[in-house]
């Protein structure tokens, strides 16, 4: 060992110093990362409301009885029945055009208040709607040829009357970034009862339909 | 000589140290957290690419999706995390890039319970 120079104190230095280097290259090795592999970026979102009220509401019910009539678009009230032969549904929907949101955006909070002014024993469940409709144009016969989710939103019971309030996130998030909103159709899915809501056209401001939300983008 | 040797052995010593501790700081990043930004990098994009968000009816995050990251960034790990206004974290996954034509739109799921209504930032990164 004397003879190739090395002696015990060189050899603990050079244990020492292989030591500390691996002790450094190990803390670089901690990172997780490679160090020209990175890209790190944030987005700030905005919040704020836009909620909506009988002037940006459209709505109308439709009858089976009078499978091509348009009545509803200008009544005052839209009927609910689930009458055999005699259904009625309604429809309402709001335009979120004045709230100015991109695509890119997103509902934090939307529910809907409609109020009963005529009550029954009926639970009436909101079904979405994602395909475009008017009500000075909708009619029982144009209702096949809407594209109506199987699944309800919510529901409410109309055994009394007054605001009924149904929570609508999922909907109108999914509505903002399609780029409209369609609504909703309601519809008995119980009950023997012939019930109405106030219309965006009812003479009585509190008894027309609204909505609040809360978004982001 | 001996005092010599020490001298030499404590130099060589500091000096290697200094080596390894150099590498880590080359990386430019604390180990405690990324840089919020553009960073440039030499990885599969410099872009500040768009993020939204889906919620369910109960206004709770289910998934974060990310459009427009390039071809170039299959394989490589992209992290979300949802933060609050004051940047503290509410929730946090990744997710491996698939591959895809053109930009992929990767979407990120497993946040656990997040209301959408608490979320104000999404700090995002790729990393291979």
């Amino acid at each position: 060992m004397r003879r190739l120079g090395i002696t015990r104190r060189r050899l603990i230095v050079a244990v020492l110093v292989a030591t500390i280097c691996s002790v450094g290259a190990g803390y670089a090795a901690s990172l997780g990362l490679g160090s020209n592999q990175l890209h790190a970026w944030s987005q700030t979102l905005t919040k704020g409301t836009c909620n909506q009220t009988s002037t940006t509401a459209d709505d109308t019910y439709v009858q089976q009885a009078l499978p091509t009539s348009t009545a509803g678009g200008t009544a005052t009230t839209l009927t609910i029945s689930p009458v055999a032969g005699a259904q009625d549904y309604a429809f309402i929907r709001f335009n979120l055009s004045g709230c100015s949101l991109p695509t890119t955006a997103g509902a934090d909070s939307a529910v809907l208040t409609v109020r009963v002014t005529t009550a029954g024993s009926d639970t009436i469940s909101l079904f979405p709607v994602t395909s475009s409709w008017s009500s000075s144009t909708l009619t029982w016969n144009g209702v096949p040829g809407l594209t109506i989710g199987s699944t309800a939103t919510g529901t409410f019971s109309a055994s009394t009357t007054g605001a009924k309030t149904v929570t609508v996130t999922a909907d109108v998030d999914a509505a903002i970034k399609a780029g409209a909103l369609w609504g909703w159709e309601l519809r008995a899915t119980s009950g023997t009862a012939i019930v109405a809501i106030g219309a965006a056209e009812n003479g009585t401001s509190g008894n027309r339909p609204s909505m609040t939300l809360s978004y982001e983008k | 000589m001996k005092r010599l040797t020490r001298i030499f052995g404590i130099a060589l010593t500091a000096a290697l140290l200094s080596v390894g501790v150099a590498s880590a700081a080359s990386l430019g990043l604390n180990s405690g957290g990324l840089e919020a930004g553009s960073a440039a990098v030499n990885g599969c994009t410099s872009s500040s690419l768009t993020a939204t968000r889906n919620v369910s009816n109960s206004g709770n995050v289910t998934q974060v999706n990310v459009t427009g990251v390039p071809q170039a960034c299959a394989g490589q790990t992209l992290a979300v995390t949802l933060e609050n206004s004051s940047h503290t974290s509410l929730g946090a996954s990744s997710v491996i890039v698939g591959t895809c034509t053109g930009g992929c739109t990767v979407t990120v799921a497993g946040f656990g319970t997040v209301s959408a209504a608490n979320l104000t930032a999404y700090a995002l990164s790729i990393t291979q």
